[in-house]
């Protein structure tokens, strides 16, 4: 059943909270009513972050934020993002180059490597760079445009922080997240598939 | 106050008084007041409080002022005497009151100077914080301006206390998980300060309400100036990204956001989360430095390896620019 959460005048996180109560209590299609632009980012945010679905309507200073929960019931073939979660491909790059034998060659092929992929539909959900891998994030690379154009697709990429201070080029990093070896583990265990090179 | 409705408030004040022995005084946007004494001594004062960011009163005591003290050493001065500036409710009961003074009287005394007294008014919400007087040669005082094209930028503290704030008080997170934040408020960046200062930093200032963002456009003159920050850079305290994806964004972020955007350009494709930790209103947040490439090592050999992170660099640009690359 729909349930009216009035956050209209409340500071954040209090709409957030309210949100997030109504959820619990198992509501399925909730409509928020918020006052001003940081409640309706928050609460919106919020909603995403727990699978529902998201609708905004701008009625003069009100936000209506339409919710359709995430039920118990799966919701099979209309969840977009459900699908999208589905496929979790972790693309690994443990070295600067691809393959064995020619190091100059396995240059040419990683860049084309990386390139390629950022063509690839769907583009993976995260990469990993560890070992000699994080120099290819490193400015002044050749491969750092192609790392960057999958970033702006919205893919992941984690740089093993203790691999770049190895090397000594962490403030050097021009492209993806300083990370930890923690992040990489829950990423390279979370894949559904991953891809080692 | 947001930065927006600040500078419509001083538009309407007159101009601040024209003396020489004002050094430091409305005219810029910096931390405190300078006020010389004479040739060998200047007085440095400032005053912040706010209301409870933690719920432990002796923590929130601690971090008030710590945040407080901060302006001093982010002109390059050493804090003397300090004056307590407390509101309370009298319902709430007295113990926590004095918890809250204890922190204080704490940090103060870490800091080296003495307090002096203070001021209790009666409110229904507790604020509590000092104000401060220090002392610097008049010759020695960082300001916020004065970076010059290929200075390095450090911070000495991670970022997202505003986000971790606004979780804890929509229960989110536990004050035992943001252990490490609250550490890092109630530090006082006195270390941070004597480093800059022997590094011959060219400018310094600290990250507070006006986020990383807002302090940094701080440092850039309205021409000749422009900063790149890393965003892979950045030191976070544990959680914040976590709490950001929850929509734990405080509404300072927001007001900070719009008054600033204009002056910032961010890559394309810029998650959310991470934007929001640029603008990410800070208690008690670290120094902003500005150091001449050869201050660096004096600066790492004063601080050593922890407890700051160079995250960028000035660049000569014919408008105050903040470049955030990935």
């Amino acid at each position: 059943m729909g349930e009216l959460v009035d956050a209209r005048g409340l500071a954040c996180p209090a709409p957030v909270v309210r949100t997030r109560d109504a959820l619990k209590s198992g509501a399925v299609e909730i409509e928020v009513l918020v006052d001003n632009p940081t409640a309706r980012d928050n609460v919106c945010r919020f909603a995403s972050s727990q699978g529902c679905k998201v609708d905004v309507a701008e009625e003069g200073d009100i936000f209506r934020i339409m919710l359709s929960g995430p039920g118990d019931q799966p919701d099979a073939g209309q969840d977009t993002a459900g699908a999208a979660t589905d496929q979790r491909i972790v693309v690994v790059l443990s070295e600067d180059i691809m393959g064995r034998g020619s190091a100059e060659l396995g240059k040419i092929l990683v860049k084309a490597f990386l390139n390629t992929l950022a063509e690839n539909d769907p583009p993976p959900w995260r990469m990993v760079l560890f070992n000699r891998g994080v120099l290819l994030s490193v400015e002044g690379e050749d491969t750092v445009e192609a790392l960057r154009n999958l970033h702006g697709m919205g893919v992941e990429i984690l740089v093993c922080g203790t691999c770049l201070d190895f090397f000594g080029c962490k403030d050097k990093v021009a492209v993806g997240t300083v990370s930890n070896m923690y992040d990489i583990l829950t990423t390279m265990l979370a894949a559904t598939n991953s891809v080692t090179i | 106050m947001g930065p927006e409705d600040l500078e419509k408030v001083l538009r309407l004040l007159p101009p601040g008084d024209m003396r020489r022995e004002i050094l430091v005084g409305l005219d810029t946007p910096d931390d405190a007041a300078v006020f010389m004494l004479d040739e060998e001594t200047a007085l440095v004062h400032t005053l912040d409080f706010f209301t409870p960011i933690v719920d432990d009163p002796y923590l929130f005591g601690q971090i008030a002022a710590a945040n407080a003290l901060s302006d001093i050493y982010a002109m390059g001065g050493t804090p003397l005497s300090a004056m307590n500036i407390a509101c309370f409710p009298c319902s709430l009961g007295m113990e926590i009151l004095a918890r809250i003074l204890e922190g204080g009287l704490a940090k103060v005394r870490e800091a080296g100077a003495v307090l002096l007294g203070g001021h209790t008014v009666d409110d229904e919400e507790p604020k509590y914080g000092l104000a401060v007087t220090g002392r610097v040669h008049p010759e020695r005082i960082m300001t916020s301006l004065g970076a010059e094209p290929g200075d390095i930028l450090v911070l000495t503290k991670p970022l997202g206390t505003g986000i971790l704030a606004t979780a804890l008080k929509g229960d989110f997170i536990s004050e035992a998980e943001m252990a490490e934040a609250i550490e890092g408020m109630a530090r006082l960046n006195s270390t941070a300060s004597r480093a800059a200062v022997l590094a011959g930093a060219h400018a310094c200032t600290d990250v507070t309400g006006f986020a990383l963002v807002g302090h940094l456009l701080n440092m850039l003159p309205d021409q000749g100036l422009g900063c790149e920050i890393r965003m892979a850079l950045l030191p976070v305290y544990e959680h914040v990204r976590e709490m950001a994806a929850l929509g734990m964004i405080p509404a300072g972020a927001h007001k900070n956001r719009d008054f600033l955007a204009a002056r910032v350009e961010v890559p394309q494709g810029l998650d959310e989360v991470e934007r929001d930790l640029l603008y990410d209103p800070q208690t008690s947040g670290g120094l902003l430095v500005a150091l001449p490439p050869h201050g660096l090592e004096v600066f790492a050999q004063q601080l050593g390896e922890e407890g700051w992170t160079r995250i960028g660099r000035f660049f000569e640009n014919a408008s105050p620019l903040v470049r955030v690359v990935p």
